[in-house]
This record gives C-alpha cells, sequence and structure tokens, in this order.
C-alpha cells in the first residue's frame, strides 16, 4: 500500500501528531523539573542575601529575620508562614513589581554581636538591561554606612559594566557613608576616582552601567528613608542611652508577628 | 571503516567551525570561561547527535514538504530538554550561559548535519556524524575559552594559574573580537598542517 506523503491529510495528520507528542514531552519535562528549579531559584537570592551581610556561610533560614517596611516601620515575618515568606520571594524575584513597589517594602536583618545589619533589595537599570543585588546597612558611629553589596546584571558588557559583579567593585563600597552632611544620598561610582567618604571608583569603560548603579542605589535605598532614619536615630539614642546606663535590659518583643523595630530599640 | 572515518573527520580535517566556518556567533559569546564553554559544547554535540538520529529514524516517513519544519520541531525540543535540564542541574552555567542555549536551535552545524547527513544515512551512522561534529564544535569552543580565560583572567575552570606569577589580567582577551583573532589563528595553523585545505 503507497501512502502519498505529500497530501494534505497525510501532512497535517503527521503534523498533529508530532506536535502532540513534542508537546506532551516537553510539559512532563517541565513540570518535573520545576521544583528543583525554583528551589536554585531560591537558594541564590538566600544566598546572594548573606554574601551582602558578609556572611556567605551562614544559613539564611536560622540566621536572618525577613521583615517587611511599612510606613517607615519594621514589621516581622513569621517564618512559619510559608505563604508570607513565598511572597517575599516572589516579590523579590519579579525586578519590575520589586521596583515599582512603594511601600511594604521587604527587608532583611541579621544580628551578630548585638548589631544589627539590614539587607534591602536594589533594582535599577544598566546599559544594556536590568541590574539588580542587595545592599546591606548598617549604623556606626551614629552614620548609616553600607555594610555590603552584592550585584548582578542581565546583559552588561564581559570586562566593563558586568565588572559590577567581581569582588574588588563590589568590595570597595565597604563603609561608605550614605548620606552627607546636608543629608543628602551621596553614595555614588565616581567617574575620575573617589574624592569622599561616600564616593567609589567607576569603572572605566563601565561608565553607563556606574551611572545605572548610582541611580539604582539612590532610588531603591530612598524607598527606606523614612525607616533608615528612625533606625539611625535610634541606635544613636541606644548608644547614648548604654553610656549613660551600663546595663540595658533588652525587653521580649510584645508581639512576634507585629514587632515595631526602632522603636524596642529604644529601651 | 567508514562509521570511524564518519566520527574522526568532523574532528579535524573537516572541523565544522574550522574548516565549515560555522556555529561562529555561539564561539564568539561562550568562549569567555572554559566551564560554560565546555557546557555549551556538550549541549550542542547532545542536540546535534540526538536530531540526527531522530531524523534518521524518521527520514522514510517524513513528507519533504514539511521537512524543515519537522527538523526545527525536533531540534528546538532537544534544546529545551537541554535547556530545562541546565536550569535545574546546573544553575550557574545555566546563567552564564543565558540566552546561547536557546540559540542553539539556529547553530547551522545542527541544521546543517540533519539536511546534508541524517536525511539520507542510516541512524547509527547519522548519530554518529552528529556526535563527531558536536564534538568538533566543543574542542574548537574549550580551545579559544582556553586561551581566553588563561591570558584573560588568569584561571582555567575558575582556579588561579598565572596571577601567582605576577600576571596581569589582558581585558582585551575578554571581548568577542578576541575569540575570532584566536579562531582565526586556529585556522591559520590547520591550513598550514593540512595543505589540502589551502585555496590555490
Amino acid at each position: 500500500m503507497a501512502i502519498n506523503k505529500n497530501s494534505n491529510v497525510y501532512i497535517i495528520t503527521y503534523t498533529v501528531v508530532m506536535v502532540v507528542i513534542v508537546g506532551a514531552l516537553l510539559a512532563t519535562l517541565a513540570t518535573w523539573l520545576k521544583p528543583k528549579q525554583d528551589a536554585n531559584v531560591l537558594n541564590e537570592q538566600k544566598v546572594s542575601i548573606m554574601k551582602a551581610f558578609g556572611e556567605a556561610d551562614a544559613n539564611f533560614d536560622e540566621v536572618v529575620t525577613m521583615g517587611r517596611v511599612a510606613g517607615g516601620k519594621f514589621t516581622t515575618i513569621d517564618k512559619s508562614n510559608a505563604q508570607d515568606v513565598q511572597a517575599v520571594f516572589d516579590l523579590l524575584g519579579n525586578r519590575k513589581e520589586l521596583g515599582e513597589a512603594k511601600d511594604n517594602l521587604p527587608i532583611f536583618k541579621f544580628e551578630k554581636d548585638g548589631a544589627s545589619k539590614y539587607v534591602l533589595p536594589i533594582v535599577g537599570k544598566g546599559l544594556w538591561g536590568d541590574i539588580w543585588g542587595y545592599v546591606s546597612l548598617y549604623v556606626v558611629d551614629g552614620k548609616l554606612k553600607i555594610s555590603g553589596i552584592v550585584m548582578d546584571h542581565a546583559g552588561e558588557t564581559p570586562g566593563l559594566g558586568a565588572e559590577i559583579t567581581t569582588p574588588g567593585v563590589q568590595g570597595a563600597f565597604a563603609d561608605k557613608v550614605l548620606y552627607d552632611a546636608k543629608g543628602e544620598f551621596a553614595v555614588r561610582m565616581q567617574k575620575g576616582g573617589a574624592q569622599n567618604e561616600h564616593q567609589v571608583d567607576a569603572i572605566t569603560g563601565g561608565t553607563k552601567t556606574c551611572d545605572g548603579v548610582n541611580d539604582m542605589l539612590e532610588i531603591s535605598i530612598t524607598k527606606y528613608k523614612s525607616f533608615l532614619d528612625t533606625l539611625t536615630a535610634a541606635v544613636a539614642e541606644d548608644t547614648t542611652a548604654a553610656e549613660d546606663a551600663a546595663t540595658v535590659e533588652e525587653q521580649p518583643a510584645a508581639e512576634e508577628n507585629n514587632n515595631v523595630e526602632p522603636e524596642n530599640k529604644e529601651e | 571503516m567508514k562509521l570511524s572515518k564518519n566520527f574522526t573527520n568532523p574532528l579535524a580535517a573537516n572541523n565544522p567551525v574550522i574548516v565549515q566556518i560555522l556555529g561562529i556567533c555561539s564561539a564568539l559569546a561562550v568562549t569567555v570561561k572554559l566551564e560554560p564553554a565546555l557546557v555549551m559544547g556538550l549541549s550542542v554535540t547532545f542536540v546535534c547527535a540526538f536530531s540526527n538520529l531522530i531524523m534518521s529514524l524518521l527520514r522514510n516517513g517524513l513528507p519533504s514538504r514539511i521537512r524543515i519544519i519537522v527538523q526545527l520541531v525536533v531540534i528546538a525540543t532537544l534544546v529545551i530538554v537541554v535547556d530545562q535540564v541546565l536550569r535545574a542541574y546546573m544553575y550557574d552555567v545555566s546563567k552564564q550561559l543565558s540566552v546561547y542555549v536557546g540559540l542553539i536551535i539556529t547553530n547551522c552545524i545542527v541544521m546543517g548535519r540533519v539536511e546534508a547527513f541524517a536525511l539520507g544515512n542510516k541512524p547509527w551512522d547519522s548519530f554518529v556524524d552528529g556526535l563527531a561534529n558536536g564534538l568538533g564544535y566543543a574542542f574548537i569552543l574549550v580551545l579559544v575559552a582556553f586561551f581566553r580565560e588563561l591570558f584573560g583572567s588568569g584561571t582555567l575552570f575558575g582556579f588561579d594559574v598565572l596571577a601567582r606569577f605576577g600576571y596581569t589580567n589582558n581585558a582585551l582577551m575578554l571581548f568577542p573580537p578576541m575569540a575570532l583573532i584566536i579562531i582565526g589563528c586556529i585556522i591559520w595553523v590547520h591550513r598550514s598542517i593540512n595543505k589540502d585545505l589551502q585555496e590555490k
């Protein structure tokens, strides 16, 4: 029996069968691998946050307090509430939404030796595409400083803009003071070299990416300004209080789900 | 005898990259470091070998009018498989390779071999041909990446090699044009050894 392989019926049947088989195959594969892929993405977010804290070896789940900043107040997220935790990581994974978010912003807190560090997600635009990362902030001597930063990019030029992912560039941000004497945001990658305690050397040949980093930092961090101001004031007050009285007793948080961080520090 | 020639030919004398000058685009893009270059090479080898095998199995029942479409569906399916598996098991490398895994679909070597070989040969011969062509591509990619990573970053597979001798990294090696220049040099060496390839 000879089949006419160029008849319309044959071709359409052939195509339909082929597409159904291929579709089923790929759908099965994607479903099967999805949990593993999601776990990779989640793990990467956690590792990046720990790197920003400067504690790359520590376990995120054990040492980090997750929270949201709404109306300048820190609200702790109960980690046993999988839905709230997932909502935070989903937001971190969605750069567009994260960039547009105005309030109820994700934040991470890590305490070591009585000092707290806070990690904020940052998103912006480089030369070719999105740039994003995490910046870790802490208060030293009444000044808000960067303790560490982790940055990644979608498609910056290797060797130029893409250098923002290297330890060399990221390390230069350590201990830069966020706000100048006038209270204006002053951290920036400066062409021609850093001039003061706020600036970081820009990358030669990566000017557009560095401009993107500057905007990203300013815009992303400014969203947390009221919280950061309270924090700086609270820590400064705390230090003064500690100097006055030798012992400062820490009171347990009244409500686990709703403890307002800077105010707790004022005791 | 024919089979072994099928296998060795694409590795050197008829290498898809340096003799047929195919697949140059991805050779420029993913050869900054050895690891992604190796993974890319193996991915193309997998896609090339299995697309040849599948198309060879399908060749007798294939309607010639939709031949190219069927080829594309088969190749695209295999590329998606590779992409998904990399995302699940080699997340870091898959991030470095980014869009170039998807672009294996457009790699001329893959479709070239299906069209030129698999449609007219038995499955096993086709599989070997695809495997050899993929490996020929992978070999050049790794060779280029070896020089680019060694002199561009002073490392091999991420391990410090030249840095301990006080070597200053040559950023020029990291730029795509340098891959072209290195491939040019490889072609030059290859042709001076294989004199029959020289154009009169």
